[in-house]
Order: structure tokens, then C-alpha cells, then sequence
């Protein structure tokens, strides 16, 4: 059906090449190597070096850009915003890949001027490259999780009609939040607020600064690895795929006059105080103790 | 001659001059660019570095991770860790290393020798690596689990079951593809010559050194260092065979460099290797240190050293496993809450490239200064011809750049690292 693979070029930017590594851990990559050619990849071997991506004109159907993107940052001397500017417009379709290319994330932070993802700088829209968001895919994580993007890559090959969210990810992916699907649950519903680190029972959101409730990702539903996700390992959700990730003071939750400062998305604050007010009404023996 | 690395976790520039029997007698190293992680910690909540620093590395983040717990816990005076959590951090950073191992031989090394790349050969371990360290910390890459105090989750017995289920399944990896070996002796071979006569991907490779008669090929001086001492790893330093066992963190320094982002680290004023080779020659490991007695430092010891690493750290990580107890906690949480800390702190460990040192100043928790040396650092420092570092040296005499790759890639480079 599909007798000319697509050809994807893997770029990178101001990044960690977490989002490569990450894809390495795709389950099903044998299927995804034999569908699709990376024509430039950091990792894997490909037909082009980054040499020839420089000094030759070659055509590809996906950019794929890992990374911030600042005018001061060069490959191997060549300016960063030359190379996106020349594949992305060739490139059918561009995925921004991780929070990096699609906020500007932790990199934002470093010296380079004007460190922002491709088409955001956090949630502020940019300018540079206003004309190529027609045709750009947002993922954003750090890192990404490796199904995600290689069912997005498909989605392109087969056409699909992807709705996006507003920062242009897929709805598919993003319309839940990192909470859907944690096992602690139940510690947030009941509103049991005393958590303790190296505990499986509880929940993080009240002390420790757990994003999940308000941070929009499958992490709970595509499990990390096929087998766990940091929430349910006991590890608050950090919000990695928020625009404005990393915040600070991680590990804390904020709170004004007791309530915490970032609330469920969509539950304001009216809302919260009822529901807080008639879960601490009951006190849930099975919540308080020790699962087993 | 100008070549360009690349596929090294960004690229490299390695400028290349000759002397008059068109032999090379010096290499100029030359990183191209850096992030700056140092300041971006600057000001910041000390927790949030348990964030921050596993995004230095997308294949050794892990090690930053575990190097910043420590750091920040040496802040403290007097603090009480978890045994549990300990072996935890222990085990996870374990299964990095190895991962780490499997890619570089598949996707680095091979390619070099004329192979294609073995992408699922390298991925195929390597996930399931991953897939161990996601049962305690929740995900691979980039997990904080680790945090002051002892790490977060709450193993149960099951997850025990599914991890020792995930090593078993690697060392048959290892057994089939690697070197391939029905008997239980090959953790403790003592003669190179014990291998060579068996089947696999390892030993092709090394009998490939042995036919083009390279096995002595990338030797540099013969200096080993180790700092990230554990429950497996023994720290000290090796000069040919000769081992001190007395470290001290204020004899490392480290200089900027004129012409490339990378900074060059010295130990007592001297270039020393990190990494497998010399954790193997500081841990006495007999194969290893007869592959020395015969080949020196050379790329066939470096190739054989970290590739027989991973049996030896599979067995280990099952050690680990049963020292676990389930009723002990894996938290403690500590007395004094973190913003009243002011002082500083080293936290060293042993990453898969060799030893990574993070070093912090903390005022009232608050990060005043954060330093971080990796082990590309120690392992690619670009000296002067006067003055060489392990690598430049190890590539001096050749006359073939693409050999000069290979003994350049022999060290497993890491550019994200390197200029963080």
C-alpha cells in the first residue's frame, strides 16, 4: 500500500537527545524502521550525515525537531534556524519533539538569546516561523513517551485527521491529564492529604507539588516502559509537558490561604472548597492505613 | 585534516596534524556548544536539581540523578539514608549503565568495523533495561525518584519478582548474542585466549582486532581512576598495576579550555581514563587485567572491559535484589527541612562513561553554585602536545583518521555531557 516509506529527518536542537533515547524504547520499532526511513537521525544510522544535511539539498516528507531553538545556536557552525528553516519547508508535516521544541523547556533557560520551541515561547505564540504552523504537530514531554509520537508519525502516513489542542498537540493524546489513570486516586477523591515519600499508599497533589490533576498528557494511560508511571511510583508529576515546565520549588505544592494555587483542570476554586469541605467530613479507614 | 564525529550524542570536531611520516602527532578536540545547566541551577530550590539534572543526558541522565541526591544529602551534616534506598539507586543506576553498554557496541562500535547497525540488537536489551528501572522509578528516561532522604516509591515483592525476571532475561541476551558461553564459568575467566575460541558478537569483534592486528592499537598512558566507590565498584587509582587507594575530591581540577566548550580535568595535574576499563583494573577483574598485561589500554581492553562489564553488574544487581528488606523504609524523612541547609556538598557515582562528580553550594536551600564534571571530561580532555590527554594520546602514531575514530569512539564519548 505504502510502496515509498516517508522520509523523516531527525533534527536536533538545544536538547539533552532525552526524546531520541526515549523513541529507542518504542516497543514495536522493528515494524516502525521497516515503514518509515530516517534519512537523518542522531542515533541511527542513516542514509545522510549532518554534514550532508548542511551542504546538501535533500528532500524529506517529516522534520522532526528535538530541542529549543535560539538565532545563537549552531551545528557543527551552521545556525540552527537555517537548517529548521530549510527542511521544515521542504517537510510535509513537522512534529515539534518534547517540551524543548515545543515551549523552549529547560533550555529556555540557558544563554543563549532568544531560546523559545518552535512556534511558543512557554504559552506565548512566536513569530519566526508563523508560517509553517499549518502544518506542525506539537508533542510535548520530557521526555516524550516514545508511542506517542511513533502513533502520531503514523497518523501522518495514513492521513489521518488529528484534531489539536491549542498548543497544537493531539487531542488523542493531550484531552486527558497526567491524573487520569493514577492509582492514587482514590487518596485525591478522598481528599487524604497525608503523604510521605517512599509510601505506595497516598496522594502528592496536596504536599508535594504533584502537577497530575492540572498537566495534560497519556502518562497514566500509556504507561512509561509498558509497566509504571512516576505517579504511581510515588514521584509527583513534575507538569513536563506544560509550556511553562520546569516551575519552581518542584517538590512543594503552593498554596494560598491553605489552597493549593493551581487547582483540577476546569474546578474552581468555589468548587474545590465545597468538595474539600464534605470529603472532610468522612475519614475512610481502608485510606488511612497501610494497603497491605 | 578536519573530521567531523558525529552520532556521538551531538558532535565532535577533531582537527588532525601530521609530522613528516604522515603519522598523526597531535589531535585538536573541539566541542561546539553548551547549555549552561550550572546556571540554569543557580538561585533555583535545591530540590528542583533532582529535576533539572537528569535532563544533562539523555542516556546517562540517571547517574546525574543519583550524583545530585548524593550531593545534596552531603549538604547535610548528619543524615540518615534508607539502606533500601540506597541499594535502589544502587540497582537503577546498574541498569543504566548496562543500557548504555548495549547502544554503544550496536550503534557506535560495530558500524565502525564495517557491520551494519544492529539498531534492535542495541534496543532489544536496552529496553528491557529501561523497563527495570520504570518499575521502581517510574519511568526511563529522565526520573527524579531519587530524592533527599531515599527514594519515593514502596517496592513490593512482585515488583522483586518482575525485575529479577528483567536481569534474567538481559543475561540470556548477553549469553546468546554476546559471547556465547553454556557454562557458568565466564564470570570468572582469567586468560583472554579462555574467550576467544567461543561465538558471539563480542568475540567476532575482538578476533576482527586480533586479525588486523590492531589489539594494541589506542594505547594512551596507562592511568585509571576511580571516585564513585559502591557497594560493586572500587575506588582508587591505577598506574599500570600499581593501585593508591587514597582519592582526595580537592586534587581534581578542572581548566577551561581556549578553543572548545568542554572543560579539561586533570587529577593532581595529570590526565587519568575513566570508565569500565578502569573500574575493571581497580576492581582486579582477572580477564580484564590479563587483556592489560597483553594489549595495554588499548581500544580491544576498553571494548572487552565494558562489554564484560554487563554480566558482571547483572550478577551484582541480583545481589542487590536480596539485600532488599520490605519491612525497612525507603524514606526517612529528614530532620531538618532542606531550605535551613547552607553548605556544601560533593555526590560522586560512576556513570557508564566513568566517574561523574556534581559538587553544590547550598544557602538556606537555595543553589548558590553547582559544578558538574563528567566523564567525557576526564576521558576527552584536550590537551596540548606538550601535555596530552588520554585521548590525543591514545590517537598519536596512527596514520589512518578512520582508526583515530574508532580509538576516539573506543572511549564512548558523550557531547551532550561533556558540554553541559
Amino acid at each position: 500500500m505504502y510502496d515509498k516509506k516517508l522520509k523523516i529527518i531527525w533534527l536536533t536542537a538545544i536538547s539533552c537527545n532525552g526524546n531520541s533515547h526515549s523513541f529507542l524504547n518504542y516497543p514495536h520499532l522493528e515494524q516502525f524502521i521497516d515503514d518509515f526511513e530516517f534519512i537523518y537521525h542522531p542515533l541511527i544510522y542513516s542514509k545522510y550525515s549532518l554534514q550532508d544535511l548542511i551542504n546538501k539539498d535533500i528532500e524529506c516528507d517529516i522534520l522532526l525537531l528535538e530541542g529549543a531553538i535560539s538565532p545563537e545556536f549552531k551545528k557543527m557552525d551552521e545556525p540552527i534556524i537555517n537548517l529548521v528553516d530549510k527542511y521544515a519547508h521542504k517537510a510535509k508535516k513537522i512534529i515539534t519533539v518534547g517540551t524543548c521544541a515545543t515551549f523552549g523547556g529547560i533550555f529556555s533557560q540557558s544563554d543563549y538569546a532568544y531560546t523559545t520551541g518552535l512556534h511558543f515561547d512557554k504559552e506565548n505564540p512566536t513569530f519566526l516561523f508563523k508560517s509553517l504552523k499549518h502544518k506542525t504537530i506539537s508533542i510535548s514531554g520530557c521526555p516524550i513517551q516514545p508511542e506517542v509520537l511513533a502513533n502520531t508519525i503514523y497518523a501522518i502516513q495514513k492521513n489521518m485527521d488529528l484534531k489539536l489542542d491549542n498548543y497544537l498537540r493531539p487531542k488523542e493524546f493531550f484531552a486527558y491529564t497526567i491524573h487520569n489513570g493514577c492509582t492514587r486516586n482514590e487518596y485525591f477523591e478522598y481528599k487524604v492529604d497525608n503523604h510521605t515519600f517512599g509510601k505506595k499508599e497516598g496522594c502528592m497533589f496536596y504536599e508535594h507539588g504533584c502537577q497530575a490533576p492540572y498537566t495534560n498528557g497519556s502518562c497514566n494511560k500509556i504507561l512509561w516502559n509498558g509497566v509504571n508511571s512516576k505517579t504511581r511510583a510515588g514521584l509527583p508529576c513534575m507538569g513536563c509537558t506544560s509550556p511553562d515546565f520546569p516551575k519552581q520549588n518542584l517538590f512543594k505544592t503552593k498554596k494560598n490561604m491553605g489552597i493549593p494555587q493551581n487547582l483540577p483542570l476546569g474546578v474552581g476554586k468555589r468548587t474545590y472548597l465545597t468538595l474539600a469541605g464534605i470529603t472532610k467530613a468522612f475519614s475512610i479507614k481502608r485510606l488511612e492505613e497501610d494497603l497491605f | 585534516m578536519i573530521k567531523f564525529i558525529e552520532k556521538i550524542e551531538g558532535e565532535a570536531k577533531l582537527n588532525f596534524s601530521f609530522d613528516e611520516h604522515k603519522k598523526i602527532d597531535f589531535v585538536d578536540i573541539e566541542f561546539f556548544s553548551t547549555r549552561n545547566i550550572e546556571k540554569i541551577l543557580e538561585n533555583k530550590p535545591a530540590l528542583d536539581a533532582l529535576v533539572i539534572n537528569p535532563r544533562v543526558c539523555g542516556i546517562c541522565g540517571h547517574a546525574h540523578l543519583i550524583a545530585t541526591t548524593k550531593a545534596l544529602e552531603d549538604c547535610y551534616k548528619n543524615i540518615e539514608v534508607p539502606n533500601n534506598a540506597k541499594i535502589l539507586r544502587e540497582l537503577t543506576l546498574n541498569f543504566e549503565i548496562m543500557q548504555n553498554h548495549f547502544k554503544w557496541f550496536y550503534l557506535s562500535i560495530l558500524p565502525l568495523l564495517g557491520e551494519r547497525q544492529h539498531l534492535l540488537k542495541a534496543t532489544f536489551p536496552s529496553q528491557i533495561l529501561a523497563k527495570a528501572i520504570a518499575v521502581v522509578g517510574g519511568q526511563y528516561p529522565h526520573t527524579s525518584y531519587s530524592l533527599v532522604g531515599g527514594v519515593v516509591c514502596d517496592i513490593t515483592v512482585m515488583d522483586i519478582l518482575k525485575i529479577t525476571h528483567l536481569i534474567d532475561e538481559v543475561m540470556k541476551y548477553f549469553e546468546k548474542n554476546l559471547l556465547v558461553d553454556e557454562s557458568e564459568e565466564f564470570l570468572n575467566y582469567k586468560n583472554i585466549e579462555n574467550i576467544l575460541n567461543k561465538d558471539g558478537d563480542l568475540i567476532k569483534t575482538l578476533l576482527k582486532f586480533k586479525q588486523n592486528s590492531w589489539q594494541h592499537l589506542g594505547r594512551s598512558y596507562g592511568r585509571f581512576v576511580v571516585f564513585g566507590q559502591n557497594s560493586y565498584f572500587n575506588s582508587g587509582k591505577s598506574i599500570k598495576t600499581t593501585v593508591s587507594k587514597n582519592l582526595n575530591f580537592a586534587n581534581i581540577k578542572e581548566q577551561t579550555n581556549q578553543n572548545s566548550y568542554a572543560k579539561n580535568v586533570t587529577y593532581k595535574n595529570k590526565y587519568y581514563e575513566v570508565g569500565p576499563l578502569s573500574r575493571a583494573m581497580l576492581n582486579k577483574i582477572p580477564l580484564i587485567k590479563d587483556s592489560h598485561r597483553k594489549y595495554g589500554d588499548s581500544i580491544f581492553s576498553r571494548i572487552l572491559a565494558r562489554m564484560y562489564e554487563i554480566p558482571q553488574l547483572l550478577n551484582h544487581s541480583k545481589k542487590l535484589l536480596d539485600e532488599l528488606d520490605l519491612d525497612k523504609p525507603f524514606y526517612i524523612e529528614p530532620k531538618i527541612d532542606i531550605s535551613k541547609i547552607s553548605g556544601s556538598g560533593y555526590g560522586c557515582v560512576e556513570a557508564a562513561r566513568g566517574t561523574l562528580l556534581h559538587k553544590v553550594k547550598l544557602h538556606n536551600g537555595i543553589i548558590e553554585k553547582y559544578d558538574i564534571i563528567t566523564p567525557t571530561q576526564w576521558n576527552l580532555s584536550n590537551g596540548t602536545k606538550e601535555k596530552l590527554g588520554v585521548s590525543q594520546k591514545a590517537m598519536i602514531g596512527l596514520s589512518d583518521i578512520n582508526l583515530a575514530e574508532i580509538v576516539f569512539k573506543s572511549f564512548d564519548v558523550c557531547s551532550v555531557c561533556t558540554t553541559h
